[in-house]
């Protein structure tokens, strides 16, 4: 969790959730990129965010895509089922991620899940929060989460809870995007933060 | 205390290696080139453990290659990096991983555009404008930082570089007499002379 | 003469393959099995042959359920059926053991179908002597498959396989309705099998199951409510009751 550093956050909101993460990629207290990618479409309504060791980040989302073996879009509640079977597939030789899965189910209801690195999930009605900045977020959310959120105010809850966990945290931050998910779209946005 | 810089410009891509084999406190060779060739438009700078690196770089080299020639037909710098991140993400969960870092640098011939792709001994990969792997980094970065702009020339490139090996000489334990670079553009791959970086560290 | 009747994968010159055309005609003597597909359910209902008097027809099964909403049943030979059950069971287990949901009935169906087609190809085995009727509900709704000795599968609104099959597909194709409720469809199920069936047709000689919005099930997992189409097989009683309805 921390030789890389991450803060991903999910939020749930009326009929829509939120995931947002920051863009770090370090190596332990070097900056190596700005601009990492650490959120993944799955569908069009569900998102799944990496927070973990980079190398993890990047075998584990190549080795889920070949999976969908459905001809229909699969469902969050699935889709983590998936991930978690996946991981738990390595319990002796894990992969240092805990997945977060956010998306909307075929009646547009919320769905968020964490994960830790072995598979066992802790799906939640609020918010669910990982990395090495994870208490930060945490508290953040604590504070600031209320239920039934509009998309635009989940925007801002999700957005002050992300960058004011990062900045009381060394190993993420450098920038943040956030992805709010509807049942007509998914509005994407990337937050400036403190670059240092 | 491997030295490896990569510098992506405008229409370039530099990449810049030490030339010295040490074993503990030896040098065994003075003049060793770190930068493999790929192929025309993709070279691959390597460090980590002296057997690791020249069996991997090797097998890398063996099999982009062997594609090259198979299908009349040049594999990427963008298809090179990520089959070499594959291939170390393979190998880092079996028995024998290897303790190798890369910085993959080369000219994409089809969207015109130069690539500069860092990859660690975990396999974790960036897509970047400048890298550094081991005790350069620690020195180097901030003068990335300091010095770098959009669409830098050949010129200003080796100046960062020139800026950088200046540093590494003053501050760094271990000094290193020589450096190989490699540009690569749509050209291909150029070998910069060494001593042409170190007259312009002196002449700073 | 002839190799191709006894080399599994042999072609004949005119393009048969002997051994699965010949599994086929095994399902042909068969008893009778029917699927009806309506709005929003679906049966199934299958012959029991009694061999001798003798049998305790209550002991055999053959509609059996694979997972909570998907059941099948069959035309051909028995053991052969028995076998397939336990391999589709299979397969919806560990469908559910990655996913925590049960397969949709056309994944079931492509899976099941691939292990039988398996069994057209290899070495030392031979094709299965049953052809399918599989039925479920799934987020598509209701669906129903045959599945042939050769590993074809198609989709039906209503159809019959085994000895009677073709006056049977007639039958249907008159009473075929789609609007029609499950109700209706049981009894449609049993008129078909009465018309094939030699003497009296009682609760003893027949299984049925069924599907549907009307035979739902809930889960009473914490925190979350579930209620989906269960399949489910129907007692002798109940069998009974429809029989008794149907003139």
């Amino acid at each position: 969790m921390s030789y890389n550093g991450t803060a991903i956050v999910a939020m749930t909101g009326k009929n829509c959730v939120a995931i947002a993460a920051d863009k770090r990629l370090g190596q332990q207290f070097l900056t190596v990129d700005m601009d990492f990618q650490k959120i993944f479409p799955i569908t069009k309504k569900t998102y799944v965010g990496l927070p973990g060791l980079a190398t993890d980040v990047q075998t584990l989302y190549k080795s889920n895509m070949y999976r969908l073996n459905e001809q229909r879009d699969i469902e969050p509640k699935a889709f983590a089922h998936m991930v978690s079977s996946t991981l738990y597939e390595k319990r002796f030789g894990p992969y240092y991620i805990e997945p977060i899965v956010a998306g909307l189910d075929k009646n547009n209801n919320p769905y968020i899940c964490g994960m830790d690195l072995l598979g066992c999930m802790d799906v939640a009605h609020d918010f669910i929060v990982a990395g090495s900045a994870d208490e930060n977020l945490k508290g953040m959310c604590e504070n600031l989460w209320e239920a039934d959120l509009e998309p635009e105010d989940l925007f801002e809850t999700i957005s002050q809870a992300l960058l004011n966990a990062v900045d009381r945290d060394a190993l993420s931050g450098w920038g943040g995007v956030v992805h709010i998910i509807t049942p007509n779209e998914v509005i994407t946005r990337h937050l400036k933060a403190r670059m240092d | 205390m491997d030295i490896q810089l990569g510098l992506a410009g405008k229409d370039f891509v530099i990449l810049l290696a030490d030339n010295q084999i040490t074993n503990s406190i030896l040098t065994i060779k003075h003049d060793e080139d770190k930068i493999y060739k790929l192929s025309e438009h993709v070279v691959m700078s390597v460090s980590g453990e002296p057997g690791d690196s020249s069996n991997f770089s090797e097998y890398i080299l063996g099999n982009t290659v062997l594609y090259n020639i198979r299908n009349q037909h040049e594999l990427s710098v963008d298809s090179c990096a990520k089959f070499t991140r594959k291939e170390l993400a393979n190998a880092l969960r079996s028995r024998s991983p290897y303790q190798v870092n890369y910085l993959i640098g080369g000219y994409n011939t089809i969207s015109q555009k130069p690539a500069l792709y860092r990859i660690d001994y975990l396999a974790s990969i960036a897509k970047v404008e400048f890298a550094a792997h081991g005790y350069a980094s620690y020195f180097c970065y901030s003068i990335f930082d300091r010095m770098k702009k959009p669409d830098l020339t050949q010129d200003e490139a080796l100046d960062i570089l020139a800026a950088c090996v200046n540093e590494l000489t003053r501050r760094l334990v271990i000094n290193h007499s020589s450096y190989t670079l490699k540009l690569v553009d749509s050209n291909g791959v150029r070998v910069i002379n060494g001593e042409e970086l170190l007259k312009r560290t002196s002449a700073k | 003469m002839s190799n191709y009747n006894f080399s599994l994968t042999t072609f004949s010159p005119s393009g048969k393959l002997g051994q699965i055309e010949h599994a086929l005609a095994a399902v042909n003597k068969g008893v009778t099995s029917v699927g009806i597909k309506v709005q929003d359910s679906v049966v199934l209902a299958s012959i029991k042959k009694p061999g001798s008097s003798l049998i305790d027809l209550d002991t055999l099964k053959v509609v059996e359920p694979i997972c909570g909403s998907i059941g099948m049943t069959y035309s051909g030979m028995g053991p052969d059926f028995r076998v397939l059950v336990s391999r589709a069971r299979k397969i919806a287990q560990e469908y559910i053991r990655l996913y925590q949901e049960d397969p949709p009935v056309n994944i079931l169906v492509k899976n099941l179908a691939s292990l039988i087609q398996d069994f057209t190809q290899s070495g030392g085995v031979r094709p299965f002597g049953v052809s399918l009727l599989i039925a479920g509900y799934d987020s598509r709704g209701p669906g129903l498959y045959q599945v042939d000795p050769s590993g074809a599968y198609f989709p039906w609104k209503a159809t019959a396989i085994g000895k009677t099959m073709v006056e049977s597909k007639t039958f249907l194709e008159k009473r075929y309705n789609k609007d029609s409720g499950l109700e209706d469809a049981i009894h449609t199920a049993i008129l078909t099998l009465k018309e094939g069936f030699e003497g009296q047709l009682t609760e003893e000689f027949l299984d049925i199951g069924i599907i549907g919005t009307e035979t739902t099930v809930e889960f009473n997992v914490p925190g979350k409510e579930y209620k989906n189409p269960e399949f489910r097989v129907l007692s002798a009683a109940d069998i009974r009751d429809h029989l008794e309805n149907t003139v």
